[in-house]
């Protein structure tokens, strides 16, 4: 009885201290919260304002709308404010998307030319958007480059190199395998609720997955995301067997429309 | 904890292994720090290798092995979460660092309490800690 109530007294201590410190904003005290966002937000727009000086941003309405309904109807579907992400349609032929700081979110036309259906670019688009949701993206910059080579970049003193080998951690390289699988799997998430089929993103992965090798120079998308055939399995397997009936939005005409808009510029 | 004169001579060589019990737990601590289980078989194994020593020195070793184990599971759990912060999808958190903090005051608490038996039982004196000492009562046959 002594011993019980001794290892009582312990655990009320432990967990009295926890509940005492917890009282106490350290995120605040620390300077950890402003820090990171400050940062993330004046790297996010550095980083993009350094790919808008390609001269490859297409600002046509026929391609950012319909990009925008997709968007919208995954964003809206999932209580995610959708005005927070700053979408940009970039022409480039690799079948590519991908997730800067600061909730930019590029998707290059490639992408739309290789889709099939709005299914499969909801996937890609839901997959980065569960990215940014997910707070991956500073996670996989801090991880690759260092904190401090970051902040300086925010800062403005940081070198050219050093951005370019940033946009090329984001733009044509896999998060690790963990972070890969939760952000399918929170795409899947938001493709249910968004009423959008599954089954497309998993069809979608098998396809560019066992495309020829000479493709795959323009499929970075697939290419260095891992294993696209077991992500297609785990995607399947997370789908379930219900059925959900599905709502298109743009229809196989309106991704035609965009596919010749993408065909003119090119030409 | 508390020191208490025993009934029995404690022996110069009795001494110095129940000392020795505490300061393998010190010296696994410093060389084996982002693991929290280095500590607890370095404990383990001195415990396993005197249990056959007389009751003061199985008394010390099991009290110095008890010490880790509790612990052991607060620590653990603490190293999980900051290697799911660094690699997984978890964040930096208030709740994070109150758990950190306290994980450091009980480590502190422990690793200065240790150092004090270590040297009060090579003098051979008999140190009691708060719960373990009845624990090791229970445990520890004459």
């Amino acid at each position: 009885m002594k011993i019980l109530s001794q290892i009582f007294l312990m655990l009320v201590l432990f967990f009295g201290c926890i509940f005492l410190l917890q009282k106490v904003d350290w995120m605040s005290l620390l300077n950890i919260n402003q820090v990171s966002k400050s940062s993330e937000e004046k790297l996010g727009d550095t980083i993009w304002e350094y790919i808008k000086n390609d001269g490859k941003e297409i600002e046509n309405k026929g391609l950012s709308e319909p990009i925008d309904s997709l968007i919208q109807k995954i964003c809206g579907a999932n209580d995610i404010d959708a005005n927070q992400l700053k979408v940009h349609l970039i022409y480039n032929n690799e079948v590519n998307a991908f997730a800067l700081p600061n909730n930019h979110l590029v998707v290059y036309t490639g992408l739309i030319l290789a889709a099939e259906n709005e299914g499969e670019i909801c996937g890609v688009l839901g997959h980065e958007i569960a990215h940014i949701e997910l707070k991956h993206v500073m996670k996989k910059l801090v991880k690759e480059m260092g904190l401090s080579i970051l902040l300086s970049l925010a800062s403005g003193s940081g070198n050219g190199d050093k951005l370019k080998e940033a946009i090329k951690y984001l733009s044509s390289s896999a998060y690790d395998r963990t972070l890969e699988r939760e952000a399918d799997l929170k795409s899947v998430k938001y493709m249910q609720k968004a009423k959008i089929d599954v089954e497309q993103y998993a069809a979608f992965l098998y396809r560019l997955g066992s495309d020829e090798p000479e493709a795959m120079k323009y499929l970075s998308w697939v290419s260095t995301h891992p294993d696209s055939r077991e992500r297609a399995n785990y995607i399947l397997a997370q789908r379930g067997m219900g059925k959900i009936k599905c709502q298109a939005v743009l229809g196989p005409q309106s991704l035609q429309q965009m596919k010749d808009l993408i065909e003119g510029i090119n030409n | 904890m508390e020191n208490q004169t025993q009934a029995w001579i404690v022996k110069e060589d009795e001494a110095e292994k129940a000392s020795n019990a505490y300061l393998m737990s010190l010296i696994a601590i410093i060389a084996g720090l982002p693991l929290p289980i280095i500590n607890l078989i370095a404990t383990l194994i001195f415990y396993l290798g005197n249990r056959k020593g007389t009751y003061f020195i199985r008394w010390h070793c099991l009290q110095a092995l008890l010490s880790q184990l509790s612990l052991l599971f607060a620590n653990s759990y603490g190293f999980w979460w900051t290697i799911y912060i660094i690699f997984g999808s978890d964040h930096l958190s208030s709740n994070y660092f109150a758990y950190i903090f306290t994980l450091i005051i009980f480590n502190v608490v422990e690793f200065i309490a240790t150092i004090y038996t270590a040297i009060q039982t090579r003098k051979g004196k008999h140190v009691r800690w708060f719960l373990y000492a009845d624990i090791c009562d229970l445990l520890c046959k004459k």
